[in-house]
């Protein structure tokens, strides 16, 4: 029992890394009905931008924090401008195509200045964790799902009760008839990309502790997270949150409980259940999207 | 000067003139119908005053400005609102959630826009008690009464309407229709119609198009009298001789 509490603590910490990067996923889905291949990469150059501002400039970790979330709003608005923008008018292949390069092209770039040997970033807090009853609860974890819980109520709060919020989902709903209502469609989907961009970015950041900052490190997160969207019902932000957060769980469960080398193999047989069982996922959409 | 005036207006679909040189022109004031068959060119050319169709050539003049090419953006700012055909509610919102977004040409208060969206219900009385709603479970009429309540929010000086009575039950149509008559003491109308009759009831003036091209315009009287019009687009006689 004292066991299953700490995995459940540990797999929320890691469950909500891949909620955060499935948001993003979706975000840019609904924005653009395309799925975001380079969404995982976003995390690795954050992780990398904290390495570079945390770690080789010495900087506060408060400012590096600021600065690579700053500067991962910065890559969303060019990914958006040299990846999408061109091509938005083509289907969704020549995209996803594009999305796919982008990605590549990040992590190479990564690759090519700090070469393949992986970088190591301290937490952001001294104490390592504190102990509750029989629970360790380990600060970076702590801190994970923290900053996870306020990004969803900061994401409710943006999307149902702001003028902003609503003009994204009306874009996301009929492009062409935002437009005619006079909102912007491009900042729109500008918005959405740097809003995607800074989620995956934060995942990459806190995830780093945990994990080696490598350039590996964006596919596998991406791989589980789209597993998650899938798992919650693609296109749905709620899907999003409690995909990513059961399949932590799972994963964390399966290899205390079943074999620690199958650990990543536990998420995707969930996938092939999900997708011969129940393929609109939990929250999958009843309604067709265009009444 | 009229509020809009079109001149020799051309739309190219790919290699398929979808307008040959249309010419028309709206007053202040006015409620301005165009009638015609499926395919004659009614929903390109609301399309292309809105800006949704790039003109390839031809005058589209608003309140003396040239608009032809600017953006729908842009144009819904000058105030031009264009409701499309098949509505266009946004089916994850709610109904007054909709009808706040077509202010997004204006700048106002979130406040402000919420009191305008009740406002707006005093005119739409049918909808009011569906204002949290969400889109996709509205009727065909309750959509519609939606679309122009959205299409005013904009406050234009120019509605563009394109068929409104489609698909909607008779008693519906009449609704839509006593709206028009209200609408017009205030805004200028270009109403795309197949429904003739009531189309021509609510007309200053008229215009047939017929595959890219107007072949008459007029008075409601005059298109009426016209027996080969009647004939082809107005109903009656079509039936019966054909």
């Amino acid at each position: 029992m004292d066991l299953a509490l700490q995995l459940l603590f540990t797999g929320i910490g890691i469950g909500a890394v891949y909620a955060l990067v499935a948001l993003g996923f979706v975000l840019i889905f609904r924005a653009t009905n395309v799925v975001n291949f380079a969404q995982g990469e976003f995390s690795m150059v954050a992780a990398f931008l904290m390495v570079v501002f945390a770690v080789d400039l010495q900087w506060p970790y408060w400012l590096s924090f600021l600065l690579a979330l700053a500067g991962m709003a910065l890559l969303g608005a060019i990914f958006n401008l040299g990846v999408y923008y061109p091509l938005r008018h083509r289907t969704f292949l020549p995209v996803i195509i594009a999305t796919i390069g982008a990605s590549i092209l990040l992590a190479n770039s990564v690759l090519a200045i700090y070469g393949p040997q992986p970088q190591v970033l301290e937490g952001w807090f001294e104490t390592p964790g504190i102990q509750l009853g029989p629970v360790y609860l380990d600060s970076q974890y702590l801190l994970i799902i923290a900053v996870t819980m306020i990004l969803v109520v900061f994401n409710y709060w943006f999307f149902e009760h702001t003028m902003l919020g609503k003009k994204l989902q009306a874009t996301s709903q009929d492009k062409e008839m935002a437009s005619l209502l006079g909102i912007s469609v491009s900042t729109m989907i500008m918005i959405t990309f740097m809003y995607s961009a800074v989620l995956g970015g934060l995942a990459g950041i806190l995830v780093a502790p945990i994990l080696f900052v490598s350039i590996q490190m964006g596919s596998t997160i991406a791989l589980k997270a789209f597993a998650a969207t899938i798992i919650g019902g693609f296109g749905d932000v709620a899907g999003a949150i409690i995909g990513g957060l059961a399949l932590g769980i799972i994963e964390t469960f399966g290899a205390a409980y079943i074999s620690v080398p199958y650990k990543d193999g536990f998420a995707f047989l969930v996938l092939v259940l999900f997708l011969v069982f129940r393929p609109q996922g939990i929250f999958g959409e009843r309604v067709a999207e265009k009444a | 000067m009229p509020l809009l005036e079109i001149n020799d207006l051309i739309v190219l679909y790919g290699e398929i003139e979808a307008l040959r040189g249309v010419s028309i022109s709206v007053d202040e004031g006015q409620v301005v119908t165009l009638l015609g068959a499926n395919g004659a060119g009614k929903s390109t050319t609301l399309r292309a005053i809105s800006g949704l169709a790039k003109p390839a050539a031809g005058e589209i003049v608003f309140d003396g400005k040239s608009i032809a090419g600017l953006g729908p953006e842009a144009i819904v700012r000058l105030g031009i609102s264009h409701v499309p055909e098949g509505r266009r509610i946004f089916p994850g919102l709610s109904v007054k959630e909709n009808i706040m977004l077509g202010a997004s040409n204006r700048r106002v208060a979130k406040s402000e826009l919420s009191r305008e969206a009740d406002a707006m219900f005093d005119l739409f009385p049918d909808i009011r008690s569906f204002s949290n709603a969400l889109g996709w479970t509205l009727s065909g009429g309750q959509l519609q009464m939606v679309a122009v309540a959205r299409g005013l929010m904009a406050k234009p000086r120019l509605l563009l309407l394109d068929e409104p009575s489609l698909g909607l039950a008779p008693v519906i149509v009449q609704a839509v229709f006593r709206i028009i008559s209200e609408i017009r003491r205030n805004t200028t109308v270009l109403l795309v119609e197949q429904n003739a009759r009531m189309g021509l009831s609510v007309a200053d003036h008229g215009y047939v198009l017929e595959t890219g091209r107007i072949v008459l315009g007029g008075k409601p009287d005059e298109l009426w009298g016209n027996e080969a019009i009647r004939a082809a687009y107005l109903g009656g006689h079509a039936k019966v001789s054909a």
